[in-house]
């Protein structure tokens, strides 16, 4: 329970102290992980933490300060580190807090964790992995319970007091067979409740299907050009080159390939990608600079829509600040059935982990297709190991082929599978 | 309370079963500078008190923000019912774990004069304005200081304790430029390493050198050549020679990452490398100089031990920590590493490096007709299968034993226990790295060191 009180006369003693604007975040959050490793669940964990956020603006100047356990005997020396921190810096008329806003209380969430149902689907679940799939080692797997109630207040008079609560699962495995080992693999859902078994959340059971499959891999037979299809468990590693584009640095700093895209096409006009931290269990309610949370369509039909800027963003570059602070991301349904996508492919792979180098600021990647299979004439043919994928990814946005009918629903994202071409396998 | 001067000793007589009891705070500074501006400056600071008890065979962790005297029995309290909560739904055989007793204490705080944050700010911009002075062809710049000190106080009931204030300061240095073709052109570099920012940086023309080579990088960057994928000789240099004994062989050699199906767990004993390549994990010191991540007693509180991974090409040793040790039935190496007071220990390396050999790094681009000499990696990425990845940000083509133009940002993978098979020259210089941080559940600072190496791996690429 964050104390009202407290965050208040932090408030009130920044203000004191001579900030013109000031920001105070209190969280309190408890957290319950049961945790199993190899096999047998072997640690119950229980954390409790409280945290304050400050940040004061002076002639222009922002510092910001965040520190735990912050009481009313420490609440001077917080003020005053973060007058020196403050006072040092740099004005930048850039520098606001948020507008004052209607009040909101915001709850989402289970009341309490139920320790006992969170002990019996992991059980399930290790139980599942062990008759079902004999070859599977499960490594680390845990399900939490967290709970965390904020308070948002500035000195233009915000005041949003927010609990959320949910249930994550995490699952890791690998597969041996004799000498014969896989990659491993991992999986995780946020949950609202556990009221199915964990591995019939999104693809977490073909998941550990296909790692057992694994265990013996082929190389590609020969370096060449085709498709890829991008399952929804590693879609967000080829959406993040865009997402990490229309940011904050790269558009105040002006090295964003998108820094002119707003209102044109970034992506084949069959993706539609939005980000909804209203609706999914894993969002959000407030926006990391103090605004109430909106959903947001960031690429409508293939075109930009927004950009991710925040407030000191929007102030720098002059343009619109974001109605979202991202993430809880949604990818739309396309028209196209998974299996007719793999049927239409010629010679390309179906990738399910991307390990790869960080694109650099023109989009160019390469990185290893993990997991992952080779596709032949229609079908699905072998598990493939020590294959590379390279390509741009502003130019793998724009070569979609199609979007899968079916999605995966991780609680923190929901997407399908898309199929794009021109990708280089080597 | 202070971390240091707490008596932790008072709460031996909570413990009813096996019990570490850590106080912790992690204090971090970040500033930044983009294009001159301050864009970021914030000041983090995260503690409080954990305790974790085995009992049963099952492990019970709890922790709170508060360090007191209630606190810390309620952490103790909460621990050791979690542990019996959980022992009525899961007990296991009981595994006596094995009794170290020692004390350490270890403080890299600089005994300098604290910088203030005026004049934190103003070391920056120095080197940002000679920086926007010296090149006036760049695009964007911006120049970044992050700290992070971590400062533990643990106590077993072994009555092993250890206090340690690990330090380590860094300034990024990032470059954009744009090639012919308009399209922008990056380079990053880190400078710094263990110790406090006074101690690590003493003025920034100290770093002027540094930057005018980072920045000829660069430029030899904006007229790039895509290397050719597939499998080519190269020359890893230290910086990657790091990485790859971090994230190829150190992961799949943790005794966890064993027990969940590494391919190193039938390797013990086998010739995995060349002979030409030995790989130690170091607790602290090599040769008499402290490393980047100093390690003397771990977070089980056990005093940390060097662990040879690969001796002359032969795989001899996990690192362990105090339940995987008795399950190997071998002694623990002081690997239980925690990054936040609310996290539980796990296996973590230290400082893991490949071993200088006896050839000049010159000789070894001479010897390449048609290959590559790969400088600096951004991430990295291992599997069990010991298949590793890593992102290169500078490279060069090597053309009958010369270098030739700059590379494009790529993509380089191989199989690690096939990869060092084919090493055929080890470089006679080691150097180390302290900027990474290993994300293993958790977030950990590494050190990192190797010479450089000749091998053949596969490139990513057109």
């Amino acid at each position: 329970m964050v104390d009202r009180a407290f965050a208040q006369r932090s408030l009130d003693a920044l203000l004191k102290r001579g900030f013109q604007k000031a920001r105070v975040r209190l969280v309190s959050s408890d957290q319950h992980e049961l945790q199993a490793e190899f096999g047998h669940t072997n640690l119950l964990r229980t954390t409790h933490n409280t945290e304050l956020g400050l940040l004061g603006i002076v002639d222009h100047k922002q510092g910001s300060l965040t520190l735990n356990n912050v009481t009313d005997e420490g609440l001077p020396d917080a003020v005053e580190n973060l007058w020196a921190v403050t006072s040092g810096s740099r004005a930048d008329p850039a520098n606001d807090i948020a507008e004052a806003q209607p009040k909101r209380i915001f709850k989402a969430g289970p009341e309490a964790a139920d320790l006992d149902l969170m002990y019996e689907r992991i059980a399930e679940a290790l139980d599942y992995a062990k008759t079902r799939y004999p070859t599977l080692k499960m490594g680390n797997a845990s399900i939490s319970f967290a709970s965390r109630q904020a308070l948002f207040l500035n000195s233009n008079g915000v005041d949003f007091d927010t609990t959320r609560s949910a249930y994550h699962a995490s699952l890791m495995f690998t597969a041996r067979d004799g000498t014969d080992v896989s990659s491993f693999n991992y999986t995780g859902v946020t949950l609202a409740a556990l009221d199915k078994p964990l591995v019939s959340h999104a693809t977490t059971d073909a998941l550990m299907k296909q790692t057992t499959e694994q265990v013996r891999t082929r190389k590609v037979q020969q370096k060449f050009t085709g498709d890829m299809i991008i399952t929804p468990d590693c879609i967000g590693d080829f959406l993040g080159f865009l997402l990490g584009s229309i940011g904050n640095q790269p558009l105040i700093s002006g090295t964003s390939l998108y820094k002119n895209s707003l209102g044109q096409r970034v992506a084949d006009a069959a993706l539609t990608l939005h980000s909804r931290p209203r609706d999914l269990v894993g969002g959000y309610f407030v926006t990391g600079d103090g605004y109430e949370v909106q959903n947001a369509t960031v690429v409508e039909d293939g075109v930009l829509r927004s950009f991710l800027l925040d407030l000191y963003g929007s102030r720098k570059t002059g343009l619109a600040r974001a109605a979202t602070g991202g993430g809880a991301w949604v990818v739309e349904a396309g028209a196209t059935p998974l299996d007719t996508m793999i049927r239409d492919v010629k010679a390309g792979i179906l990738i399910t982990r991307f390990s790869g180098g960080r694109p650099n600021d023109k989009g160019d990647f390469s990185g290893v297709a993990k997991n992952s299979y080779y596709v032949d004439n229609g079908e699905v043919s072998y598990p493939i190991s020590e294959t590379m994928v390279s390509g741009n990814m502003a130019a793998l946005l724009t070569n979609i082929v199609a979007i899968s009918s079916e999605r995966a629903d991780f609680g923190s994202g929901i997407f399908p599978w898309v199929r794009v071409s021109g990708i280089g396998i080597s | 309370m202070s971390i240091r001067e707490t008596n932790l000793t008072v709460y031996g007589n909570r413990f009813n079963a096996y019990t570490e009891l850590r106080l912790q705070r992690n204090r971090s500074t970040q500033i930044s500078l983009l294009n001159g501006d301050v864009v970021s400056n914030t000041k983090t600071s995260d503690g409080g008190v954990s305790a974790r008890v085995f009992k049963d065979g099952v492990w019970g962790f709890a922790s709170r923000p508060q360090i007191d005297n209630d606190s810390v029995i309620a952490t103790v309290d909460e621990a050791t019912r979690n542990a019996a909560l959980l022992a009525r739904h899961a007990a296991r055989p009981e595994i006596v774990l094995p009794r170290t007793k020692t004390f350490k204490e270890s403080d890299f705080g600089t005994k300098r004069p604290r910088l203030t944050q005026q004049q934190s700010i103003e070391f920056l911009q120095a080197i940002d304005a000679h920086i926007a002075k010296t090149y006036p062809d760049l695009k964007s710049r911006s120049v970044a200081r992050l700290d992070l000190d971590m400062e533990k106080h643990l106590y077993t009931a072994d009555a092993s304790e250890g206090y340690s204030n690990t330090t380590r300061s860094l300034i990024q240095v990032r470059m954009t430029t744009t090639n012919d073709a308009g399209q922008p052109v990056e380079y990053s570099k880190t400078f710094g390493g263990r110790g406090q920012f006074e101690d690590v940086f003493t003025e920034p023309a100290a770093l002027f050198a540094d930057i005018a080579e980072t920045h000829r990088h660069l430029m030899n960057k904006r007229t790039a050549v895509s290397p050719r994928a597939g499998l080519h000789d190269v020359v890893l240099d230290s910086d990657l020679a790091g990485i790859l004994a971090h994230e190829a062989i150190g992961h799949t050699t943790e005794a966890d990452i064993v027990q969940e199906g590494s391919v190193a767990a039938d390797y013990i004993g086998k010739l995995v490398a060349s002979p030409l390549i030995t790989l130690v994990d170091f607790a602290n010191t090599y040769r008499g100089e402290t490393l980047p991540v100093p390690i003397y007693v771990d977070d089980e509180g056990v005093e940390s031990q060097d662990t040879i991974l690969i001796e002359n090409g032969v795989l001899k040793n996990f690192m362990h920590n105090k339940e995987s040790s008795v399950l190997f039935g071998v002694p623990p190496t002081g690997n239980a590493r925690a990054y936040t007071f609310s996290d539980e220990p796990l296996i973590r390396m230290r400082n893991t490096a490949i071993l200088p050999g006896k050839d000049k790094l010159d000789d070894m681009i001479a010897s390449i007709e048609d290959g590559y000499y790969l400088l600096r990696p951004s991430n990295g990425q291992a599997d069990s299968t010991s298949e590793f990845m890593f992102g290169v940000t500078l490279g060069y083509e090597i053309r009958n034993g010369k270098l030739g133009s700059a590379i494009t940002d790529t993509t380089i993978s191989g199989v690690a226990f096939d990869m060092l098979k084919t090493v055929t020259m080890v470089s006679d210089e080691l150097s180390w790295t302290c900027a990474g941080m290993c994300g293993k559940k958790t977030l950990i600072p590494v050190g990192m060191g190797g010479p450089s190496i000749k091998c053949r791996v596969h490139l990513g690429g057109v």
